[in-house]
């Protein structure tokens, strides 16, 4: 049988658990032994076929920063995102499938086939991006069985290793993404109560502060500019990152700086640093305390906070969570390996559930007891015309059927009523978003429902929409006189803008290419 | 209707009703008719009903049967009486129509039908505008003149005598609308006819006054004129708050006034007249002359509804957005207007996220942009902030690049605000 197995595709790192043969999670180190890789990729210049991920991406970068791709996990979903190299545009998509084949190719060494994996995403991350993390993995020759949320993998790592009880607050403050999630968890009972995301604050903004301050402090020496050129730049990002991790040791960090009108010594200490980063800093407490009353409680309700993700190392995250919470929390678990962990024991979960007799006997005996509810993570509604109260207008308008966080499996129905005589034509709608404006939420399916002729106005027509644990949307138009109904499916792992041909397709293109 | 035969058709009506034909000329009736499209819009015996009442209000003004004395029951005699509004039920009032006096009847009529209708005489006949109707029941077909139709059952005798007033139709005031607000003078018409043979058997009209307190359909049609003359002027005191007139900005409201101005007679002549007025107001802004903006949005409250409010600030706003930056001049008027016009605070903020992105603010005024006041407790602010965060991090995922970009700013400006209103 293949390996079971859990990615947790980083925005600066990422790694790879299989679970053992009773069922417990472990980290398979790269080529290089490593056990992290990073999110780096170069073209190399002289051998076209060739592309460099991890290590020597990461290396190569600051000898010619045209050619290297970092930080692809913000670009994810982007249509207008391309990187152009020797006359071909690479998307988020194909970049992040390198990364993939290239933790495929090294993990596969050591261990069987690697196949079937779960991948780990921000839990924020919508529909378009998910669906565009499924297609990644396709395009790396890896059948994607499904997706889990970065907070709710570290959880259930958390959860599986030590005793925890109460309602727990994940913390995960990666190198490009934040997420908080909060659960109810009664040993290996885990409820996921909601969770909030920030797509553009990690590590890479505290970086890109550190950066500033460099910069800020060579131009009050020299009034001319530290950075003249990308391999300039790819070189200070890694000094600011250098100096971000010396200073959650140190409350000091010291540095050198070779500009283009000479070097000069920088002391950055952490007062510096933290000052620097506290409007950063001021916007993951918003979004932990927005958490908490979304899940309809108070700090003081929160019995454990648990740290994931390289950035939480940072002792000012630490000092402003003990602040909200009065309690330090828990940095127990390794905060760069629990999100692929836990990735690993959702795949094991998942193939329990979906396939449980290819799955051995020693590693379902190992999962059986856990069971985790999750939660949706949008929410999704439909476009409607009704009167404002307020104006007498007819607005057009997103109203709300299934609500973000309600625990999963779900369904949830509205009636809607036609607006003219005669009407045989309804476009339907599926919208994810929260907001009642059209504008600010994104449609994900778009049908025509055709309705008997002659009728008068104002005839019902009954939306129901589920939402089931594999992450399939099922949703029902029924005109409720006639009988007539429209069903519309929405799964992540169907055709959508790029279908299964295409990435096949993509699959063979790639395969021209040497990944080292 | 071909409108050859309507000199014949009055005429017509005129000799059978057999009442003053010569204190109403012909062509001014038709005139009448043709201006408020009654032809097309009446059926036969309903127009030949309307012409009656014109020709029997003109042949007996100031007519009233209530005023009268006696009354003489070997007729029919009809009156209204005022019910009053009762605040606790949310009913409306209405006109209670009463009727007494004798039908006439050439012999047993199965089905007697009543019909109401009422015109707006204050004015005088030349003038007389029917009252109308909000409930397609109550409306003459195609149009939205009104007129109550009932049936009366059987009229077994050749001559039905009501001896005492007798209470027929209630008639709901919020579904009635005059033509202007104030003391008005209307015209009670009560018809009864045979619903076998079309014949009318009996007619009554009576006048009243009735003070009415809502604005009537022609001055909501002229206050949504004047409303948007007012706009445009409003629009150019934004434009010219700092002091700099662009030419995009003139462009946004010429073309918002092209739109929207009503050209009744849409000819060269008209639209010229437009552009002139247009270009003279330009060249009154850009002499730094200036407007009681406050005068002009109090008497923009009092005649448009809060929908045509909104509008107005919505064009206000976009020609504040025309030249991609809006001014801590432009941002002021703009508060004041929204208060000024009664237009929420909350609901302001709303319109301004969608045409004024952040980027565009010459210098960030939290306070209008994010809703979050000094004077706000730091619990409140912070829960403030908290909401804002919320909204604005699930757009952050937006399909639109432009709404993304907004998203990302906003919350980077309620993380700043944070810090400064909440430490």
């Amino acid at each position: 049988m293949a390996n079971i197995v859990g990615i947790d595709l980083g925005t600066t790192f990422s790694s790879l658990a299989i679970l053992n043969s009773i069922g417990k999670p472990e980290i398979v180190p790269n080529a290089d032994g490593e056990r992290l890789t990073p999110s780096a990729i170069f073209f190399d210049e002289e051998n076209t076929d060739i592309i460099r991920v991890g290590v020597e991406a990461i290396n190569s970068r600051r000898l010619n920063a045209q050619r290297s791709v970092r930080w692809i996990k913000r670009h994810m979903g982007d249509p207008n995102y391309f990187k152009r190299i020797d006359n071909k545009d690479w998307t988020a998509v194909e970049l992040s499938s390198l990364i993939l084949k290239k933790l495929k190719q090294d993990c596969s060494v050591g261990v069987d086939q690697i196949r079937d994996v779960v991948i780990s995403v921000p839990a924020h991350f919508d529909e378009v991006r998910r669906k565009a993390t499924m297609d990644a993995g396709a395009m790396a020759g890896l059948n994607v069985i499904g997706l889990v949320n970065e907070p709710v993998a570290a959880a259930l790592y958390y959860a599986t290793t030590r005793k925890v009880s109460g309602k727990v607050l994940v913390y995960d403050l990666g190198g490009g993404t934040f997420d908080v999630t909060i659960m109810d968890v009664k040993g290996h009972q885990m409820d996921i109560i909601c969770s909030q995301g920030d797509h553009a604050l990690g590590g890479i903004d505290f970086d890109r502060k550190i950066l500033e301050i460099l910069q800020q402090k060579y131009r009050d020496k020299f009034n001319t500019e530290l950075i003249n050129s990308d391999e300039d730049r790819a070189k200070y990002e890694d000094e600011a990152e250098d100096i971000k991790k010396t200073l959650s040791r140190r409350p000091v960090a010291k540095e050198i700086l070779y500009g283009p009108a000479g070097s000069m010594k920088v002391e950055i200490t952490r007062e510096v640093f933290e000052e620097a980063i506290s409007s950063l800093m001021s916007r993951a407490d918003i979004l932990v305390e927005v958490a908490v009353e979304e899940a309809g409680l108070k700090p003081s309700a929160i019995d454990k906070v648990l740290l994931v993700g390289g950035s939480t190392r940072i002792p000012l995250v630490q000092h402003r969570l003990e602040k909200i919470f009065g309690f330090a929390p828990d940095t127990a678990v390794n905060v760069d390996e629990c999100v692929a962990l836990g990735a690993a024991l959702h795949a094991g979960l998942t193939m329990l559930r979906e396939k449980p007799d290819v799955l051995p006997a020693s590693i379902s005996n190992g999962l059986k007891d856990i069971n985790l509810t999750d939660v949706c993570n949008h929410s999704y509604g439909t476009i409607c015309a009704p009167v404002d109260k307020e104006t007498g207008r007819r607005v057009i308008e997103n109203r709300i059927i299934l609500k973000k966080n309600t625990p999963l499996p779900c369904e949830s129905s509205q009636t809607f009523y036609t607006l003219a005589e005669g009407q045989t034509d309804l476009e339907v709608t599926v919208t994810q978003g929260e907001d009642t404006a059209v504008e600010y939420v994104n449609k994900i399916a778009t049908h025509k429902f055709k309705l008997p002729p002659n009728r008068p106005a104002d005839r019902p027509i009954k939306v129901t929409y589920s939402y089931d644990v594999n992450q399939r949307m099922h949703c029902r138009f029924e005109d409720v006189e006639s009988g007539k109904v429209l069903e519309v499916d929405l799964c992540l792992n169907q055709d959508g803008e790029m279908g299964e041909s295409n990435v096949r397709e993509k699959n063979k293109q790639l395969k021209s290419f040497k990944i080292e | 209707m071909n409108t050859l035969l309507i000199p014949i058709l009055i005429g017509v009506t005129v000799s059978a009703s057999m009442i003053f034909f010569e204190r109403i000329r012909l062509t001014e009736l038709v005139n009448r008719l043709r201006s408020k499209d009654l032809i097309s819009r009446l059926s036969f015996s309903g127009l030949m009903n309307y012409i009656k009442v014109l020709v029997w209000s003109e042949a007996n003004p100031g007519a009233s049967i209530e005023s009268s004395a006696e009354l003489d029951l070997s007729v029919l005699n009809c009156r209204a009486r005022l019910t009053e509004q009762q605040e606790n039920n949310g009913d409306s009032g209405a006109f209670n129509v009463e009727i007494c006096g004798s039908i006439h009847a050439p012999g047993e009529v199965r089905s007697a039908i009543l019909r109401i209708s009422i015109l707006d005489i204050t004015e005088g006949f030349p003038k007389a505008r029917p009252v109308q109707s909000c409930v397609k029941q109550r409306q003459i077909k195609d149009s939205t003149v009104f007129c109550y139709n009932a049936e009366l059952g059987k009229l077994p005798h050749q001559v039905t005598t009501i001896s005492n007033w007798t209470s027929i139709a209630q008639l709901r005031l919020d579904r009635l609308a005059l033509p202007h607000k104030g003391k008005r003078k209307l015209l009670l018409s009560t018809s009864i006819f045979s619903a076998d043979s079309g014949e009318q058997l009996a007619c009554a009209r009576c006048t009243f006054t009735y003070d009415n307190p809502a604005f009537g359909y022609i001055d909501l049609q002229e206050n949504v004129r004047r409303t948007k003359t007012l706009a445009v002027a409003l629009a150019f005191a934004v434009s010219a708050a700092d002091k700099k007139l662009y030419d995009c900005e003139v462009e946004v409201i010429k073309n918002w006034a092209r739109d929207n101005v009503d050209l009744s007679e849409s000819s060269n002549k008209a639209r010229r007249k437009l552009e002139k007025a247009l270009n003279e107001t330009v060249a009154f802004f850009r002499d730094g002359n200036q407007l009681n903006n406050y005068d002009i949005c109090r008497e923009i409250a009092e005649i448009a509804p809060l929908a045509e409010r909104y509008d107005i600030l919505n064009l206000c706003l976009y020609v504040a957005a025309a030249n991609g930056s809006v001014t801590t001049e432009e941002l002021a008027v703009l508060k004041n207007l929204a208060r000024w016009l009664e237009v929420d605070a909350k609901k302001f903020r709303s319109m301004m996220e969608k045409v004024l992105p952040v980027d565009m603010y010459e210098v960030k005024d939290v306070e209008a942009i994010l809703g979050v006041t000094s004077d706000m407790s730091k619990e409140k602010a912070r829960r403030h902030l908290n909401k804002e965060y919320s909204k604005w991090s699930a757009r952050v995922t937006n399909t639109d690049p432009e709404i993304q970009t907004q998203a990302d700013q906003m919350l980077k400006l309620i993380a700043e605000a944070r810090t400064q209103y909440v430490g």
